[in-house]
């Protein structure tokens, strides 16, 4: 089975998106409103992932689901920085695992709100 | 009016019951001389953790959510009730309600029956409880009987209830000794913003739906921040009604104890105000109103209880869909509908509880659910579309909000987001997390003035 993350898009994200040539490989779904990229994940950082993070699961279609959301946010981060949706992407986040995992701890006291107009 | 035309139905039992007294004076000799003593709330029995606090019942019953309920049922109610799922006077109804108090607490208070007990809440008079019986409960025995088991209610008990289902664990972590009588508020409580603004009591509800010249109103029962599969949901069930479709929505949030991982009450009731303030369903169509519970989560009971809060407030028809009110498997997922359209023998109902004498007159909305179809390109009907649709999970959009994602509009409005985050940013956090849970407990929805 190939494994895979999903990173959703919003516009926020895909301003920072814009020019590394990965517009293409964007998917859509609820009529196009909902953008999103696959990123590659070989079996062995699969096993990795889960080793790591007791709440991650695969679900049925393979998409490896329930990390942190530190962990989803390095993997966007990474995405943008090495321009690519290969194996080196969760390569990238594993290397921070220690930090995404002290962020992780302190997730279920705080998460920083997205920065939009709310009033 | 024509036969084809469907009226208002009574409250439950007939007339509301109002137990609150507004006139300080006199409310105030009710509490001359009787003992105090301070509400506390229910605390798990193994983690300590808050699960319950009764005095969201007390303000339930006696502003007549609960209608014919008037206070902590005696012992003789509670076997009714919990054999036939019937009051001493012959109403149905679901769940036990008591107050119950620790054997310390009784004998330091040494009250006795015929004696009025003064209810006070963060320090303030509350209300009072005339005692009219004393008496013992095993709690683990009246949480298994409260919910059934698979023995006994085979037509929809599908696995024993256990301390993962946190109805169960609400009656487990009863006190022993019970305090039987009526309860009278004496001492108004302020709902706090923003919940004051969405507190419409059966008499005001009414009243409300007078102003309006709604005749037929369908109750939408939420615990959740709206997404659009519930914005369609609520839209396309009020096209049901009697010769015209329904003329009002009525979204009732359950409020109380929160669980983690549930959107913030604040959140929840805010964005399902953002639906008509965004105009996506009419403010002239659509009311956002609160009760207080702590909900139990006993799918076709609770759909019982609901339909009595709702009828009490002045509905006509209630939305029912898959799982209502459920946690986990011990139901069968279409339990309420089973109960609404056949009635369930074991839990004392041989037809639906519409049916049966001393039942309900609201009508149940038995729907299923809405999500996007991108052949259709619009919100589908999950019986009604043939295509494959995409599904609109909680958790897919709890994750969404999470990573702080916006959600596209056709998933979640982006007025309702805002509210969202509008919370958040208060809370540091976008759901309930343990912080929130406690401080709830601690702070609640109400203050209150001296007497």
């Amino acid at each position: 089975m190939a494994y895979f993350m999903v990173v959703l898009l919003d516009d926020s994200r895909m301003a920072k998106l814009r020019g590394t040539g990965l517009e293409d490989n964007i998917k859509y779904m609820f009529g196009g409103e909902l953008r999103l990229l696959e990123v590659e994940v070989s079996e062995e950082l699969k096993d990795k992932i889960l080793a790591e993070f007791e709440t991650a699961r695969v679900d049925s279609r393979g998409a490896i689901t329930d990390v942190p959301v530190a962990f989803m946010r390095e993997l966007f981060n990474q995405v943008v920085e090495k321009k690519s949706l290969g194996p080196e992407v969760v390569e990238g986040v594993l290397a921070k695992v220690d930090e995404i995992k002290e962020m992780a701890a302190k997730e279920s006291e705080y998460l920083p709100p997205p920065d939009i107009e709310t009033e | 009016m024509s036969g084809l035309l469907i009226e208002r139905p009574l409250p439950h039992g007939g007339r509301l019951v109002e137990r609150v007294v507004t006139d300080k004076k006199v409310a105030r000799k009710m509490i001359q001389g009787c003992p105090t003593y301070e509400i506390k709330p229910t605390l798990h029995y193994e983690t300590g953790v808050p699960v319950r606090n009764v005095y969201r019942e007390i303000m339930s019953i006696c502003y007549g959510f609960f209608s014919p309920v008037e206070g902590s049922m005696k012992q003789a109610e509670v076997e009714r009730v919990l054999k036939e799922r019937r009051l001493l006077n012959e109403w149905i109804f679901p769940y036990p309600l008591v107050f119950d108090i620790s054997k310390d607490d009784l004998n330091k208070l040494g009250v006795t029956v015929g004696d009025r007990l003064c209810l006070t809440l963060k320090g303030k008079p509350f209300a009072i409880l005339d005692i009219e019986e004393i008496y013992e409960i095993d709690p683990e025995e009246l949480a298994y009987k409260t919910f059934g088991d698979p023995e006994t209610n085979p037509e929809v008990v599908q696995q024993k209830f256990d301390k993962k289902h946190p109805g169960w664990v609400i009656y487990r972590s009863h006190q022993p000794y019970v305090l039987a009588g009526k309860y009278t508020i004496i001492n108004e409580p302020k709902l706090k913003p923003p919940f004051d603004r969405f507190w419409f009591p059966p008499r005001k509800a009414r009243e409300e739906f007078d102003k309006r010249g709604w005749r037929t109103v369908i109750n939408h029962q939420t615990r959740n921040v709206p997404h659009v599969g519930h914005e369609f949901l609520m839209k396309c069930a009020a096209f049901t009604g009697d010769v015209e479709p329904c003329h009002g929505i009525l979204v009732n949030a359950v409020i109380g104890v929160k669980r983690r991982g549930d959107y913030p009450d604040e959140a929840i009731v805010e964005g399902h105000e953002a639906v008509n303030k965004g105009g996506y369903i009419k403010p002239e169509r659509h009311l956002v109103s609160i009760v207080l519970w702590d909900m139990r989560y006993g799918n076709p009971l609770e759909s019982l209880l609901h339909g009595i809060i709702r009828q009490n407030m002045g509905c006509t028809h209630h939305m029912f869909g898959r799982d209502h009110a459920a946690v986990g498997e011990y139901y069968d997922k279409f339990a309420t509908q089973i109960l609404w359209t056949k009635g369930i023998p074991s839990f004392g109902f041989p037809a639906p509880p519409t049916e049966v004498p001393y039942g309900l007159k609201i009508r149940p909305q038995n729907m299923r659910e809405f999500s996007y179809c991108p052949t259709c390109k619009e919100m589908a009907y999950s019986e009604t579309c043939g295509h494959k649709r995409e599904k609109l999970s909680g958790s897919f959009l709890r994750g969404m909000v999470a990573e702080g994602v916006q959600p596209p509009s056709i998933i979640m409005r982006p007025e309702v987001y805002k509210v969202v985050v509008k919370w958040w940013k208060k809370f540091g956090y976008p759901f309930c997390n343990e912080k929130y849970v406690i401080n709830k407990e601690k702070e609640l929805e109400v203050d209150l003035e001296d007497l």
